[in-house]
């Protein structure tokens, strides 16, 4: 077979664009498989905001409330707790929640939004495990010094009374704060958006 | 940058051998150049393969192969998964796309000899194929858990009982069970979509593996390694790749534009690719009227019917299947391609596919005495085409052979278009003479001609309310979404939660529920309501609007009234409040000519074999008047409509831009192959 008159130009250019379209087509068809893999409305309706009326709660008490599975920690914090969050700062890794995720209507420093009641997703930033809530003077605290707060015990990670993560241990980020609004004083939504609520 | 890749190359190359296997298969694999229409379906298979593959593993990520949850998961794929619809169809349609293109590439090795020496193996392998592939597709239609897929399994694995000593205990071991069953469900998709893939793969690899040792046959059935150049290239072969990649390409768009087409405008072909049946999740209790196996396997379901006798029914049944294999040794003619072969060989071949399509078509319909008959002779045709080739193919005389290819060779388009037409005459002609069916598509009348239209959001949202009010009382949607539904309706969720969603508590994503428990169902009504998610596919929208408005008084009813569709129907009538009484009146006698018999005075007249075929209104009036009514049920079903796949009209939208975007490179491939095949002679 001799390549003598054939117009290479012309082949080369139709390939590319043969290729080309094939290609187009190849994306068109990948995007059913990729879709599919996205929360289906089964998820979706599972996954749907929860609400929770936190007004009976103790003070000091934690109630883990299920938001699309996951556990969501609902703490009703004293006031004295609420008070020695800022003897923490300086032992923390962000203590403003500059490089952590949470609502832009929480407090950056209490991360809530009525600073009575923190709402958190109970899940370790470090790599998901369930961290334990253990109180000031508590027999299980990990140091001397615990100012009371949240102790995960898969690779020791440790945040305070607004799950801000301390210095010195795996994880790098806050534990997150879901979105969530208020229907009443003490009705809280989770799932939702306070904006648009 | 290249140089780097070069050197890749050649260090995986002296390790593993992937030039040398590349250009055994395609850069140096030599094919005859005269390749014609019917060589595409060997790529298209290939093509058909992998699209049943991906969509298959993705498939089985949603779907949950118990009895309890198999039908409801295949409606969460086509309702709940992010184009899960699109996935399902295309595995669905591929199904049917697999075994046409396999239909084709065998008549293509019919009629050209390619299963003739040295090629016998690559047939063999590829019967072994066409085998497990109706397996694999029976196992499948099984899946989905609707009543066809019941049924069906029903059916086939109880032609095995007709095995002499064995049977029944093979039947049982099969099943796993004393019925077919959950546990045979589970096998079947272990089977479906693990073990009878692997085998499948394995066959495919070893046809090929011979076909590119032995070379492929051509439309002339000559050897093109007899006239070899100087480098030992065969003079009439070209180059697999480029030169049939790109010619193939065009075929593949072509392929896929009609895959489309049927795939997002058509995906049930008329009950032929998805039997309205199957809509209607498995009842071991209740056979449906006539069930019949899904087009591909009629042919040899027919052949099984038309012997009365059990087991002489499964032997034929499996020697039609299993014949073919024996074709490189039933055909003694001296030449392989049609083209060089005498006359009889040629009316044996129309006859056969004539004969075959016939098959297929009765396999399709319900049994009457005179297709029976057919389905015999047909049967009998079926088999002497083997049984006497031996015969034919010595007496008959044969043209010379040429010593090349001939690249003008053949009967070309409107030849083939003239045989294609005998053979469509001679196996439609029989089929009308046994066609003539007396029931009508609706009960005791025929069907309501309606247009249901499922962009009118108006007439959805009204027969939504109609739906939930009259309906949800006893009957659920369970596959269905309140949200979906207030969404795609164009109704707010506050409404939707106000007026709409039964139930305070019930959440907006929510599926379409009634707090009616099927045991108290069975206990006021004897059976519990079916679930109506599907009503419009199961039967047709036609089917649903005739029977609403045929509801009647009949006192000896035990809720009063009676249904000229669906006779004797346990069901009160619900909509009597709107719709006022009705009475049965006898059917308007219908003249032999088609026409309505009258009276002198020009009123119709009724048919006095009849006592009850239409309804007329009675005395009491409902609230609306008929034609009120009328529209509501119009609403009611076209909701309904919608409700039985509510991403059809994404579906349509969406086939549109897929069609125009295949055209587009169907374009591409065209020129591309223009291109590359200018200069050579074929
Ligand atoms: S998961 Fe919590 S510390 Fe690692």
């Amino acid at each position: 077979m001799s390549n003598d008159g054939t117009n290479t130009g012309r082949r080369r250019f139709l390939t590319a664009a043969t290729s080309a379209v094939a290609a187009a087509g190849a994306v068109g068809i990948a995007v059913p498989f990729l879709g599919s893999w996205n929360p289906s409305a089964k998820a979706k309706a599972a996954g749907a905001p929860v609400k929770f009326d936190a007004g009976k709660m103790e003070p000091g008490q934690l109630v883990r409330v299920e938001w699309r599975g996951q556990p969501v920690f609902v703490i009703r914090r004293t006031q004295a707790q609420i008070d020695s969050l800022i003897e923490n700062d300086g032992d923390l890794k962000d203590p403003e929640s500059l490089a952590s995720s949470q609502p832009t209507y929480v407090d950056s420093r209490n991360r809530a939004v009525k600073s009575e009641f923190l709402v958190l997703v109970g899940l370790c930033t470090h790599l998901g495990c369930s961290p334990k809530y253990i109180k000031k003077l508590d027999s299980a605290a990990p140091d001397a010094s615990w100012n009371g707060g949240f102790f995960c015990a898969c690779h020791g990670s440790k945040f305070d009374m607004a799950g801000r993560v301390y210095k010195g241990v795996p994880a790098s980020e806050n534990l997150v704060v879901p979105p969530y609004t208020y229907e009443t004083d003490s009705l809280m939504i989770i799932g939702v958006d306070g904006e648009n609520a | 940058m290249g140089n780097w890749l070069v050197n890749l190359r050649d260090w995986v190359d002296a390790r593993l051998p992937i030039v040398r296997t590349w250009n055994t298969h395609m850069g140096a694999y030599y094919a005859p150049k005269n390749f014609n229409f019917w060589y595409f379906f060997g790529v298209l298979s290939l093509l058909v393969l992998v699209n049943q593959l991906l969509t298959g593993i993705w498939l089985t990520m949603n779907y949950v192969p118990s009895q309890e949850e198999a039908f409801a998961s295949v409606e969460y794929i086509m309702r709940d998964v992010d184009y899960g619809w699109i996935l399902r169809y295309m595995h669905s349609t591929g199904a049917s796309a697999f075994f046409i293109v396999i239909y084709l590439h065998m008549f293509r090795a019919l009629i050209y000899g390619s299963y003739k020496q040295p090629r016998e193996l690559i047939w063999i392998f590829g019967m072994l194929i066409f085998v497990v592939l109706m397996a694999e597709a029976f196992m499948g239609y099984v899946l989905p858990w609707g009543q066809m897929s019941y049924w069906g399994a029903q059916v086939i694995i109880s032609l095995f009982g007709a095995i002499p000593y064995v049977g029944e205990a093979l039947v049982e071991w099969f099943r796993g069970d004393y019925l077919i069953s959950g546990i045979t469900l589970n096998r079947f998709f272990a089977l479906h979509v693990v073990a009878l893939p692997i085998v499948l793969l394995a066959l495919v690899v070893l046809h090929l593996l011979a076909l590119h040792e032995v070379g492929s046959n051509n439309p002339d059935g000559v050897d093109i390694k007899k006239h070899k150049d100087e480098k030992g290239i065969p003079l009439d072969g070209v180059a697999f790749h480029p030169y049939y990649t790109v010619h193939d390409l065009q075929a593949i768009a072509v392929f896929l534009f009609i895959f489309c087409f049927i795939m997002f405008f058509m995906p049930e072909v008329g009950g032929l690719f998805l039997e309205a049946p199957n809509f209607e999740i498995a009842n071991p209790l209740k056979t449906p009227e006539h069930i019949a196996p899904v087009w591909y396997f009629t042919p040899y379901y027919s052949v099984l019917r038309a012997i009365p006798d059990k087991f002489w029914g499964f032997v034929f049944f499996a020697a039609s299947v299993a014949i073919p294999f024996l074709l490189p040794w039933l055909d003694r003619s001296p030449v392989k391609s049609i083209r060089y072969r005498g006359i009889f060989t040629k009316i044996a071949l129309v006859v056969f596919i004539s004969s075959f399509i016939i098959l297929g078509v009765l396999g399709v319909w319900a049994p009457t005495d005179s297709r029976t008959l057919l389905a015999r002779i047909c049967s009998v045709l079926y088999f002497s085409f083997f049984l006497f080739m031996p015969i034919w193919t010595t007496l008959e005389t044969t043209k010379p052979v040429p010593d090349r290819v001939t690249t003008k060779g053949g009967m070309g388009v409107f030849g083939s278009l003239g045989v294609l037409a005998l053979i469509l005459a001679l196996a439609i002609i029989p089929l009308k003479a046994v066609a003539a069916e007396s029931a009508f598509d609706c009960g005791q009348i025929p069907c309501a001609e309606v247009d249901f239209d499922l962009t009118d959001t108006d007439s959805l949202q009204s027969g939504s309310a109609l739906f939930v009010n009259y309906c949800m009382g006893c009957h659920s949607a369970k596959y269905m979404r309140w949200g979906r539904l207030a969404d795609d309706l164009g109704i707010p969720e506050s409404i939707a939660k106000e007026h709409l969603i039964l139930g305070n508590d019930t959440k907006f994503g929510a599926l379409m529920n009634i707090s009616m428990t099927e045991g108290y169902a069975k206990k006021v009504f004897g059976g519990a309501p079916p679930d109506l998610t599907l009503a419009a596919r199961a039967r047709s929208p036609e089917w649903l609007y005739t029977y609403l408005n045929s509801f009647y008084l009949d006192p000896s009813r035990p809720y009063g009234v009676n249904n000229l569709v669906f006779k004797d129907v346990g069901m009160p009538h619900v909509l009597l409040d709107l719709q006022g009484d009705q009475l049965c009146r006898p059917a308007i006698a219908i003249a032999a000519n088609g026409g309505i018999k009258r009276d002198e005075n020009g009123e119709p007249l009724e048919d006095s074999y009849s006592d009850c075929g239409r309804v007329v209104a009675g005395e009491a009036e409902g609230s609306l008047n008929p034609e009120e009514y009328q529209e509501a049920m119009y609403d009611l079903v076209n909701f309904m409509t919608y409700m039985a796949e509510p991403s059809a009209v994404k579906r349509e939208r969406m086939g549109i831009s897929v069609l125009l975007f295949i055209a587009v490179f169907f374009v591409f491939a065209f020129l591309l192959n223009r291109e590359y095949w200018k200069d050579i002679d074929h």
